[in-house]
């Protein structure tokens, strides 16, 4: 909060997309708030881009529609983007730009805090170790999320992502321990039927008493979407910093995200990068996902699931590619699985959390959860092979040790990974259908699992 | 007669043999049942086990979603009395704003809200606007600014002044409203903590 407001400068010398440059500007900041008033008097908000030459290059976060040179004026502010924070977010639906959506008044604020967040002093972080029950057994199972970590979900348009960003929502819990736990959900882009879903979806499950929702709809300007993670990221900061809680932040589609970006990449004609990204797409998600992490001394932790549709399923491209060099691991939602009807559709042989191993095992999940994890990643990847086989020399032409392996691909697929939407299964019950899939194996298959481990959980059939 | 007696013998042994088999069956499905009910014994155990266990969820769901709506509805009920109650000590505030006495000290401020204004314009060559009560104190004052000219035009606020340079293209607003609007986040905090939230 500054003291002094600001000047309001009624020279517009150009609209250019999202963009407004004005003309004759003193004393302007980087990424100094804007205030935008048409000539019918309706307040839009934008920040600075660029300043210089006596110009400023204002990106408009409502869009620019409507707006004409004559008549607009444009108020600097001096002061950065800020999201009013306490702990009176919690239950509360904002906008896009952190405006409140439920209809209630605007929270009363503990303090403000400049969107663009503190950067974590890398010497402070803490290595992420602690489990993360989703209650979603695939991931608990055999990618697990622990405290602190980027975990981004892989997705197709119109596959099961979003269903699954709700379940992960309502479910997620810390295990066995009082600490306090909250979700914060950044929606961008969606659909108004899918923010709806979201927003119902908790409120009736009862979570969302300890959510934050943030909903930017398609229909919204699409320059929006470049605030809405970070307001999200700002809110779970305050939370898990200030406040000690375990927050995860869901956001949903970053695709989109990257998508507004281009655009204002585009409209300041830079010279574009990999299909039309700007160059600094790398830079400009790391500044989103490095967000998340755990410090050295603080109670809580920020854990990331952002969700990103491929366009095309390309893994390969740009978004997911760049996605893939930041974060710690991948889930990746198999087509085949989703036309198959098998929810969630996971495609596991392409999934992996890298901190999956420091946050399972003996006073976490369960001593044996690591092995009888590989034995059954080891065995779905065999059945695969097999069911390959089986397509050119038919199942008359397999070995009964085949038959087998193809039978614990059928268990895998309808037992283990097919989930109600509303099924939360504790670790327990997942460890358990894990060891009934590894029991469909005669004993002598078994290599990765110790034998006192398969003394106590192996039942034969 | 013998063939008779003969008759006799042959339906009395297929009786017995009948009554034989009979009995035997009956036994061997009076075993047959009791194994049945055995062997079912542990699956429906375990059967009753899943249904108290998913109950017991569902019960648990339930529960969450009950208490979870309670509170957000008693927290939402308390929102809204609170911006009820802050609303109304700022319209007071502002009334008594309004109606604030003309003389003595108020120059002072206006002088300083001009003295900020015409610095980060950077000219003192401005146009004035202010409302029908301040006019004469910011006339007063004027004087000391060389270039400065109030307008014939009043504005409709609480007081303070809006300055604009000579050539129209910067404005900055220095009315008391506009410094409460920008302040009404820090002000609503103030008051809400007299209400004793958000300490």
């Amino acid at each position: 909060m500054t003291l002094e407001g600001g000047v309001q400068y009624s020279k517009i010398a150009e609209i250019k997309g999202p963009l407004v440059v004005v003309d004759d500007v003193d004393n302007a900041a980087f990424d100094e708030l804007v205030e935008i008033e048409t000539s019918q008097g309706e307040k839009r908000l934008g920040k600075v881009l660029e300043v210089g030459n006596g110009k400023a290059i204002v990106q408009v976060f409502e869009g620019t529609t409507g707006l004409s040179i004559a008549g607009t004026k444009a108020k600097f502010l001096g002061k950065v983007m800020e999201m009013p924070v306490s702990k009176a977010v919690l239950g509360r639906v904002f906008d896009g730009l952190g405006r409140p959506k439920d209809g209630l008044p605007d929270p009363i604020a503990d303090k403000f805090v400049d969107i663009n967040g503190e950067p974590m002093n890398p010497e402070q972080r803490e290595y992420p170790k602690d489990f993360i029950q989703t209650g979603i057994s695939v991931i608990d199972g055999l990618m697990t999320l622990v405290r602190g970590q980027k975990l981004p979900i892989f997705s197709g348009s119109g596959m099961s992502h979003n269903l699954l960003a709700a379940q992960i929502a309502r479910q997620a819990s810390v295990v066995g321990k009082q600490d306090d736990f909250a979700v914060v959900f950044a929606a961008i882009g969606v659909q108004y039927s899918e923010a709806e879903y979201f927003r119902r979806s908790l409120e009736e499950s009862g979570a969302l008493k300890r959510s934050v929702l943030f909903l930017n709809t398609a229909d919204d300007p699409a320059i929006e979407r470049i605030i809405t993670p970070r307001v999200a990221l700002t809110v779970a900061e305050y939370l898990a910093f200030d406040l000690g809680m375990h927050v995860l932040v869901i956001m949903t589609d970053m695709t989109n995200y990257c998508e507004a970006l281009r655009e204002i990449s585009a409209a300041r004609e830079e010279v574009p990068g990999r299909k039309g990204y700007p160059g600094y797409l790398y830079t400009d998600l790391s500044t989103i996902y490095e967000r998340a992490g755990k410090l050295r001394g603080r109670k809580g932790s920020v854990t990331q699931v952002p969700i990103l549709s491929m366009p095309s399923d390309d893994i390969t491209h740009p978004i997911p590619d760049l996605t893939g060099y930041i974060t710690e691991g991948q889930i990746v939602i198999g087509r085949d699985l989703f036309r198959q009807g098998i929810y969630p559709p996971i495609n596991i042989l392409m999934s992996l959390s890298r901190l999956m191993k420091d946050g399972i095992g003996e006073g976490s999940t369960r001593a044996d959860h690591s092995e009888v994890a590989n034995q059954v990643y080891d065995a779905y990847s065999r059945a695969q092979e097999v069911r390959a086989l089986a397509g050119i020399v038919g199942k008359s032409g397999l070995t009964e040790i085949d038959l087998k392996y193809m039978d614990v691909g059928d268990v895998f697929e309808k037992e283990f990974l097919t989930q109600a939407i509303d099924e939360n299964r504790t670790i327990e019950e997942t460890l358990g259908i894990l060891w009934k899939i590894v029991s469909k194996l005669p004993k002598n298959e078994i290599t990765k699992i110790k034998d006192k481990y398969i003394d106590q959980y192996y039942k034969e059939e | 007669m013998a063939s008779n007696s003969s008759l006799e013998q042959a339906i009395d042994k297929i009786l017995k043999k009948t009554e034989k088999e009979i009995l035997l069956d009956l036994k061997n499905s009076g075993s047959d049942s009791k194994q049945t009910l055995d062997d079912s014994l542990p699956k429906l155990e375990q059967e009753y086990d899943k249904i108290i266990s998913d109950g017991n969820k569902e019960a648990d769901k339930i529960e969450k979603q009950i208490i979870g709506s309670s509170d957000l509805d008693v927290r939402n009920k308390k929102l809204l009395l609170l911006e009820e109650g802050v609303d109304k000590v700022f319209s007071k505030a502002l009334d008594q704003i309004a109606n604030t006495d003309r003389s003595g000290d108020y120059s002072n401020l206006i002088k300083t809200l001009l003295d900020e204004a015409t610095k980060i314009l950077g000219t003192t060559e401005v146009t004035v606007f202010t409302n029908t009560k301040d006019k004469d104190v910011v006339k007063s004052i004027l004087s000391k600014y060389s270039g400065a000219k109030l307008s014939s035009e009043t504005i409709d606020c609480l007081g303070g002044v809006i300055i604009k340079s000579k050539d129209g293209t910067m404005t900055f607003d220095n009315t008391i409203d506009a410094r409460i609007e920008r302040f009404k986040p820090l002000i609503r905090k103030e008051i809400a903590s007299t209400f004793g939230v958000g300490n």
